[in-house]
């Protein structure tokens, strides 16, 4: 389909960008998700609110045993952001590989969250990563984990007039973190991220893109993962990358396959 | 042997401007005054128009017109070059989901898009077939009620050399096509063999996925009728749309600027009668652009179910084949007649066959209209002809290769009585697949090699004509009908023309696909242009030199007989020179004047025999399986282009990598699925096409050139046989790799999985 005609709006502050969201006016970073969404004709803003000219909105930073990234980031600046490399690099590698080269410099982490397309790889890591999100509004602001966030496939909590900010990411000293995903067509069939806290005895386990949010759970040890009972716990959407029963058996086979890399990263 | 300039790999003339975008392509013309359209397609398989109410799209900002069957029913409203059942717009009936009801016309792309909408269609539903078994049962509802006039063409009953059914059927059904071939004691010999296989494969539904959708713009004023489209055959496409509406042939002009990709999915008629009615009914030249959902509801590839049967002597060596091809080829049956003749000549292999039954149905269903692909029923057909030879070489305790050397034909050999012997060296060609394999063969657990072997009748029907103009400065413009879609057919045909001529390859341009400019070209198709259009051109430039000699002697007041040739130039018996551009200067006087050579070519001579080459496909691959996801990783694959001779062998090389990985495409991941009425993959996101990382590791093309071919110095065509023996290939491959025989393509990772974890 062709897409239908729109107004760009292209504010400079976000008090500005907060000013012209409506129901009808609607925010828009890489357009990677929202513009095939408009072409499909499942969606017919008025108007977009372009956020990519919002210095709030960009940059990377670590303060307060916190790494906080810009909502507008692209994945392609992420994938190769030098503290990212040095404070949490099994997000980099994440961030390397999804989509494609087109989506990764053009989608923006925030546009990913907001979305809340199932088959994400960065909600997995995020939510096993106990990540949260700054969203402002008009009224205020407020935190809220992305697993509060992710509520539903497509479905991000958050108000119309809410802005996701930027995504904050605790930091943990020697942390070891592996992510892995079967991925056979355009999108992951699964994906599956692990984290070691040792020294804290902090252990996660994040599988996502399988079923319709992903999941995260603790564990007291590695020992305790067992990934024949993980696969019973995923709710896997049948689609053309396959049935609910091969979903949940390379569950298993990418649980495994996430602990034996996991195995090989040192903190 | 002494050639010059074809033999090289020369750079292609489109690249720069291909890779930097600068290159024009259909959707990039435009007409001036030109208004949009969109099409009102069906949303059900099956079901009566009761009403269209345009109003409220007419009354819509602007809309030019809302363009339905009712304002159509003056014109011959079908188009088919086969059978003439195709209806621009449905006119009482949808018989699929996507199938054009309406038109409407509107100032610009949104107005149209939003118009459509407005554009109420009420509907009754109708029980719908939607795959090839429920249209064949007992009491299925009919997609066609009514037979159609077949078109009168000629070549399509030389093309597909087969006992058509008696055509005009008796009862009505939705059989869209019969064809039996065979010869010899079947039953009798299957009586006779030491070991009988048997086996069923299923062939998927593909999209031939070109990066360039269907478009056209077409103009009709003054009793004349412009297309520029996307068209790979506009000659074709020109004699259906004269038919539409009535016109001379000289009154209707179809152009075909550079394509976006093909693979058999843009021949024959498509978007040009829906544009030409648009612009017909409102006096603009309208625009139609496709997306790539609508054009996979345009044509996509029939799918099929073949079985199969052979018996063999305890030694392995063939004696009785039989195969039953039912395909799928959707609501219309556009090219699939033809499709389905050529599956049943090619299922059975370049092998000695004494005794064959083939049967092969072509079955109108409720889905989206099949018609050609690259390969033309082959890749069905040897799917499971191949993997049925395989299956045997197991159960005979001989080797694929051993299986297959003692069942080929040899250089000379007929395979379809009649018909031209084969004019390669098939043997000698898988020695050369089997010796790569197994040179880098991995010794790894789930690794397995397959190859497998076909000879398609390419060429598709001799008719050819090419011209060229010399120039008052030497240079030369090559015109020919052929259509530019990627396959490098311009360096090709300059290189012909410069070897022939003796010039320098920069002072040569071809000019390409307009019928009323460049001459007469059937279709580019079946491989055939290096091949025919080759043959054309060398004759044109004989023509040239003679017309070149006669004017010479004039000038050098000599017999015409005493003129020699030289390269770019003349001689007189007494050594003085004179080039090209001189001749034809000093002939008109002036400074002006061009001389043209005409080349023709028929069913004659050489070109007598049908077909006018075989197309040899010849391909192994090596597979490597992860046995805990099925997931298959391509290790080697391994081509012969068995071209007779390479004009431009880095151009031989590219078709072959091409067909190659798009075979792989079909193997591994493409299938069009049907959810319901409708497509569940209808976009390239779902519908999954090979990337770069798909690309097997080791990739050894190789050329065999004997010069054995009745093309330009001994060529014959490529771009279609290497793709046909892949899917048996893979096959094998994971079949060696598993210890279990699939039956059905593309191996998805969750197939090969289970086809290992079944009980
Ligand atoms: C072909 C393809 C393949 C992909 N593959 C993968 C993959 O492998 N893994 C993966 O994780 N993801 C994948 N994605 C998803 C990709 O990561 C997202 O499309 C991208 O990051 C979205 O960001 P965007 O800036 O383009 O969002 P946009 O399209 O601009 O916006 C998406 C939605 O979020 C809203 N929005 C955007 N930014 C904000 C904000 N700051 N505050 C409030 N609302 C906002 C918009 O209104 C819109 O509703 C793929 C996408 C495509 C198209």
């Amino acid at each position: 389909m062709t897409l239908p005609p729109f107004a760009l709006v292209r504010p400079t502050t976000l008090d500005e960008a907060l000013r012209e969201l409506t129901e009808d006016s609607v925010p828009y970073c890489g357009g990677t998700e929202l513009l095939l969404a408009m072409r499909a004709g499942l969606h017919r803003p008025d108007a977009l609110v372009d956020l990519k000219r919002i210095p709030e909105l960009t940059g990377v930073r670590a303060g307060d045993g916190m790494l906080v990234i810009g909502a507008a980031e692209r994945h392609a600046d992420l994938a190769t952001h030098p503290l990212i490399l040095e404070r949490l690099p099994v997000f980099a590698r994440m961030e390397k590989h999804i989509g494609n080269a087109r989506v990764r410099n053009q989608g923006s982490i925030g546009g990913n969250l907001c979305f809340a397309e199932p088959k994400s790889d960065v909600a997995t890591l995020l939510m096993a990563l106990e990540a949260s999100v700054t969203l402002v509004s008009p009224g205020g602001r407020r935190t809220v984990t992305v697993e509060e966030l992710i509520v539903g496939p497509y479905y991000a909590e958050k108000e119309p007039d809410e802005i996701l900010v930027d995504v904050r990411i605790p930091l943990r000293d020697g942390l070891r973190g592996a992510y892995v995903k079967f991925q056979t067509m355009e999108r992951p069939t699964v994906g599956v991220a692990v984290l070691a806290d040792d020294a804290a005895g902090w252990y996660r386990l994040g599988v996502g893109a399988v079923g319709e949010v992903p999941l995260a759970w603790s564990f007291g040890s590695l020992a305790e993962i067992d990934p024949d009972d993980i696969a019973s716990r995923v709710d896997p959407t049948p689609d053309l990358a396959g049935s609910e029963e091969y979903k949940r058996h390379v569950t298993a086979v990418y649980v495994r396959r996430a602990l034996a890399k996991l195995e090989q990263v040192s903190s | 042997m002494g050639e010059n300039v074809v033999g090289q790999s020369v750079r292609r003339p489109d690249l720069v401007e291909k890779v930097t975008g600068a290159a024009e392509y259909c959707v990039d013309v435009t007409m001036p005054g030109m208004a949009h359209a969109k099409v009102v397609r069906s949303d059900r398989a099956h079901a009566r128009i009761t009403g269209i109410d345009v109003a409220e799209a007419l009354a819509a900002p602007g809309v030019v017109a809302v363009v339905t069957a009712a304002d159509i029913a003056s014109l011959h409203a079908r188009f088919g070059h086969i059978i003439t059942d195709h209806w621009i717009l449905a006119p009482d009936k949808v018989r699929y989901y996507g199938e054009p009801v309406a038109v409407v016309v509107a100032e610009t792309v949104a107005a149209a898009a939003d118009a459509v909408e407005l554009v109420r269609v009420s509907y009754e539903d109708l029980p719908a077939v939607m795959d090839a078994e429920a249209a064949l049962a007992d009491g299925a509802p009919l997609v066609h009620e009514q037979a159609y006039e077949a078109t009168g063409d000629e070549s399509f009953k030389n093309l597909s050399h087969v006992d058509e059914g008696d055509g005009a059927q008796q009862v009505p059904s939705n059989v869209a096509h019969e064809v039996t071939i065979g010869w010899g004691e079947v039953d009798a010999a299957f009586a006779d063999s030491a070991v009988v296989v048997e086996n069923t494969v299923h062939f998927p539904m593909l999209y031939a996925y070109a990066m360039e959708p269907y478009n056209a713009v077409a103009s009709y004023a003054e009793g004349a009728l412009s297309v520029v489209s996307t068209a790979q055959h506009p000659y074709m496409v020109r004699d259906d749309l004269a038919r539409v509406f009535d016109l001379p042939l000289s009154r209707v002009r179809v152009t075909s600027p550079y394509l976006g990709g093909g693979y058999g999915s843009k021949s024959y008629t498509k978007v040009e009668p829906l544009a030409s009615v648009a612009s017909w009914v409102t006096g603009r030249p309208v625009k139609l652009t496709l997306t790539v959902e609508e054009a996979i509801y345009t044509t996509r590839v029939d799918s099929a179910k073949i079985w199969v049967k052979s018996g063999f002597a305890a030694d392995g060596t063939i004696l009785a084949r039989e195969f039953d091809v039912v395909m799928d080829s959707g609501a219309y049956a556009d090219n699939s007649p033809l499709v389905m003749a050529k599956t049943v000549n090619r299922c059975f292999g370049p092998y000695r066959v004494p005794n064959l039954r083939v049967r092969g149905l072509s079955v109108y269903t409720n889905t989206s209209p099949a018609s050609s692909y690259r390969g033309f029923g082959a890749p069905q057909g040897a799917l499971a002809g191949e993997t049925n030879l395989d299956r045997a070489a197991e159960q005979l305790g001989i080797s694929g290769a051993d299986i297959r050397r003692r069942n080929l034909v040899r250089k000379g050999e007929e395979i379809l009585p009649g018909k031209r012997g084969i004019d390669a060296d098939i043997p000698a060609d898988l020695e050369m697949v089997v010796e790569s394999l197994e040179r880098d063969r991995k010794d790894v657990p789930y690794y397995g090699i397959g190859f497998g072997c076909t000879a398609s009748d390419a060429g598709a029907y001799p008719i050819s004509t090419a011209q060229v103009r010399i120039q008052i400065d030497g240079s030369v413009l090559v015109l020919s009908g052929s259509t530019e879609m990627g396959q490098g057919s311009r360096s090709l045909l300059a290189q012909v023309a410069a070897e022939e001529l003796g010039v320098d390859l920069a002072v040569v341009k071809v000019v390409q696909s307009d019928t009323s400019v460049t001459p007469y070209e059937r279709t580019t198709g079946a491989s055939r242009t290096s091949t025919l259009v080759g043959l054309a051109l060398q004759r044109a430039c004989a023509d040239a030199r003679s017309r070149m000699r006669d004017m010479a002697a004039e000038l050098f007041e000599c017999a015409p007989g005493e003129v020699r040739d030289r390269p770019g130039a003349v001689a007189a018996p007494d050594g003085r020179e004179l080039d090209f551009g001189s001749v034809v200067r000093q002939w008109f006087g002036g400074s002006a004047g061009e001389v043209t050579g005409v080349g023709l070519l028929r069913r004659d001579g050489a070109t007598q025999k049908m077909p006018p080459f075989w197309e040899v496909g010849m391909v192994g691959v090596a597979v490597e399986i992860d046995p805990e996801t099925g997931v298959v990783a391509v290790d080697q694959l391994v081509t012969v282009a068995d071209v007779g001779f390479a004009i431009n062998p880095r151009a031989v090389e590219g078709q072959d990598l091409g067909a190659a990985t798009q075979g792989l495409g079909m193997a591994l991941h493409e299938e069009l699925v049907y959810d319901g009425p409708q497509l569940a993959n209808a976009n390239v996101v779902d519908y999954r096409v090979p990337r770069t990382t798909d690309l097997p590791r080791k990739i050894d093309l190789m050329i065999a050139e004997r010069r054995d071919g009745v093309g330009p110095y001994g060529a014959k065509g490529a771009g279609e046989g290497t793709l046909n023996p892949i899917g048996g290939a893979v096959a094998a491959a994971v079949a060696r790799a598993v210890g279990r025989w699939p039956d059905r393509l593309p191996l998805t990772p969750e197939r090969v999985w289970r086809l290992m974890n079944r009980d």
